[in-house]
């Protein structure tokens, strides 16, 4: 889990790099204006990049917070 | 690259300067945009860039829109679905056999007024364009394998647009034979991506375009000079060992590889670049084997030939000398690993390369290496004079040595001519590629370097030299701007060959007649390369050519301490009055 999480946070560092990282807990698209469709598309080929995965956009569409992300890294 | 070390590449932007480039296509932009944006950030390590993109599905619109806010180049990336959204994956009005005629009339059509657009817009900035990159859709009744005549005639239009853009001056086309080879055709196209984002690339493409493209739009400045082995690289075979008869480079011998190698040599010397020879062997012999008639790289087109057998670094640094140029400006090609761990360790800043004799498909990708490393946009008049040059200046240093230097200066015949640099390529290539004797070592984007022309006040001039030795072609450029009695001066660069000739004091002492001004403003910055530059001016300032900042020269300081000048002067610069 630790390992998602800490996998999670780089790769917000990079699709989010003014956000400060005490705040990536709590970040979601409906508390960050810079959270819009382009910065989910490339937080998601992030993700697939960091955890060497193939993600599919449909079925993390609505994965729109850090930690639905996490959840949803989880489950698979 | 990785899209993670593209946005890390991104985040360390930073600098003074700053470029706007434009990414003008009909797709989204997204990754293909942070990719561009991270190899403009490699690019330009020292400046800000702003990367301006466009709408979703209107490139002729952002064609436009680009013209109208200006900026400092544009990468036109273009796929079949901006010829007719029906060729795309994301349309679905139809592939039926009685649209196929429609479609071509309308790619043939949409090509006409891209032309337009993009002529309209390199008149203002350079323009790199990408030919379609990702495959036909499935529409053709024809099976695949058979290539149809609905598809070929998409393709000659293609063609035929491509062909027009190649002709024009400020468009650069990204050769689809080097995407090829980095980015497969079958491994581009993402569908999946194309369907839910109308992101149609795959990352591995994506990073690909960008990068050619990038090199498209702002080349790297070219090699200077390649220094080649013999033995088992210009040619098979020792030459101490089997004889001026029994080394080749032919089908025949089984060396064809090396045949290959002498002809790109070749070529690279026809186009100015400086091809030398370090090698250990018997003087005599290699004079006789480099003479052998069936020779595809002739010794006219070699110089120096530092033939001896000693340390081959120590071949490498008299070419330097003659060529007088530094070693981060040149290739070094040896089969022998040893021999070219020898040279880099002693020179640092030389890209070694090595000849591998026993590969040929890794001599081909070498000669290609060798392509990317010296390729140039045009070859001009200054390009064939540099060999020349460089051999009758071996002559002056020569005699030179028996008499004063001034004494000498004063024989050779020398005529300095001055004249407006306008859009002159060559001033534009040497200010950007000029290390030693440069003001501040500034680069400039074309679009920054047209600019200073329009400044208030502004000239700009090219200097020719020659002498008995020959002519050394346009050698100097020399660029800034009058306000009042005062000149200031932020361009001035020298080409290498020109130095020993006083021709930078001439060219002060033009500026001052020229211009009226009672004093010369220098914005002068050291570099870690312009010691030439700062020791000409430690004759004028003996405490202040070492800090970047205003350095001030009264004419009156100038002609004290100016050195005897013999040169006769041709000047044919008329600084424009309206300015």
């Amino acid at each position: 889990m630790d390992n998602i999480r800490e996998k999670l946070s780089r790769c917000f560092a990079l699709a989010f790099p003014k956000l400060d990282p005490s705040q990536y807990a709590t970040a979601s698209a409906q508390n960050m204006s810079e959270w819009d469709s382009i910065a989910q598309l490339t937080l998601l080929t992030l993700i697939g990049e960091e955890f060497g995965r193939e993600i599919d956009f449909e079925e993390f569409e609505g994965a729109t917070s850090f930690e639905a992300l996490e959840r949803a890294l989880q489950v698979q | 690259m990785r899209l993670a070390e593209a946005l890390r590449a991104i985040g360390q932007l930073a600098g003074e300067r700053k470029m706007s480039v434009h990414l003008l296509c009909g797709c989204m932009p997204l990754h293909l945009g942070t990719f561009i944006h991270a190899h403009l950030a490699l690019r330009f390590a020292d400046t800000y860039i702003d990367l301006r993109t466009g709408l979703f599905g209107d490139l002729e619109g952002n064609l436009q829109r680009a013209y109208q806010n200006g900026g400092d180049g544009a990468i036109v990336v273009i796929e079949w679905s901006d010829l007719d959204p029906r060729l795309g994956f994301r349309a679905s009005a139809g592939w039926r056999n009685e649209t196929l005629d429609d479609i071509v009339a309308q790619v043939h059509d949409k090509s006409r007024s891209l032309d337009a657009r993009l002529l309209e817009l390199s008149k203002k900035m350079p323009v790199a364009v990408a030919a379609p990159s990702i495959e036909l859709p499935p529409m053709s009744y024809l099976p695949p394998s058979q290539a149809g005549h609905f598809e070929l005639r998409l393709n000659a239009i293609l063609a035929g647009f491509l062909e027009r853009m190649a002709g024009h001056d400020g468009i650069r086309l990204v050769s689809g034979a080097t995407l090829a080879m980095a980015s497969p055709p079958n491994t581009r196209h993402d569908v999946r991506m194309d369907l839910h984002a109308g992101f149609p690339y795959t990352l591995p493409h994506a990073d690909a375009l960008a990068e050619a493209s990038v090199q498209c739009l702002f080349p790297s400045p070219p090699k200077k000079g390649i220094i080649t082995d013999l033995d088992q690289t210009l040619w098979n075979g020792i030459l101490g060992d089997v004889g001026v008869d029994g080394v080749s480079w032919s089908l025949e011998g089984k060396s064809q590889a090396h045949a290959l190698y002498q002809q790109v040599l070749a070529s690279l010397a026809d186009s100015g670049i400086l091809v030398a020879v370090a090698s250990k062997n018997d003087p005599d012999l290699v004079n006789a084997a480099l003479q052998r008639p069936d020779i595809l790289l002739p010794p006219s087109q070699i110089f120096p030939i530092e033939v001896s057998w000693g340390v081959k670094s120590e071949a490498v640094g008299r070419v330097f000398e003659t060529w007088n140029i530094g070693a981060d400006s040149v290739v070094f090609v040896d089969d022998s690993p040893m021999e070219l761990a020898e040279v880099a360790e002693k020179y640092p800043g030389i890209e070694c390369l090595r000849f591998p004799p026993d590969d040929p498909a890794a001599v081909v990708a070498l000669l290609w290496q060798l392509r990317a490393r010296f390729g140039k946009n045009e070859v001009l008049e200054e390009d064939r004079l540099r060999l020349n040059s460089i051999r009758a200046s071996a002559a002056p240093r020569q005699e030179n040595a028996a008499g004063t230097a001034a004494d000498f200066l004063s024989r050779i015949e020398a005529k300095v001519t001055l004249e407006a640099a306008g859009a002159d390529p060559r001033a534009f290539e040497l200010v950007n590629k000029t290390n030693q004797f440069n003001l501040n070592g500034a680069r400039y984007t074309e679009v920054e370097w047209k600019a200073l022309s329009r400044r208030p006040g502004a000239f700009l001039a090219t200097i020719s030299y020659e002498d008995r030795f020959g002519p050394l072609g346009r050698i100097a450029v020399l660029g800034g701007y009058k306000e009042n009695d005062l000149c200031y001066v932020d361009v001035w660069v020298m080409s290498c060959r020109a130095f020993s000739r006083q021709i930078e004091f001439q060219s002060v002492r033009q500026l001052f007649e020229k211009t009226g001004a009672f004093e010369i403003r220098f914005r002068f910055k050291p570099t870690d390369r312009n010691g030439p530059l700062r020791s000409f001016f430690a004759r004028f300032f003996p405490t202040g050519s070492s800090v970047e900042g205003e350095l001030h020269l009264r004419s009156d300081d100038f002609e004290r301490l100016c050195p005897p000048l013999f040169h006769q002067v041709h000047d044919q610069w008329t600084i424009s009055e309206k300015n």
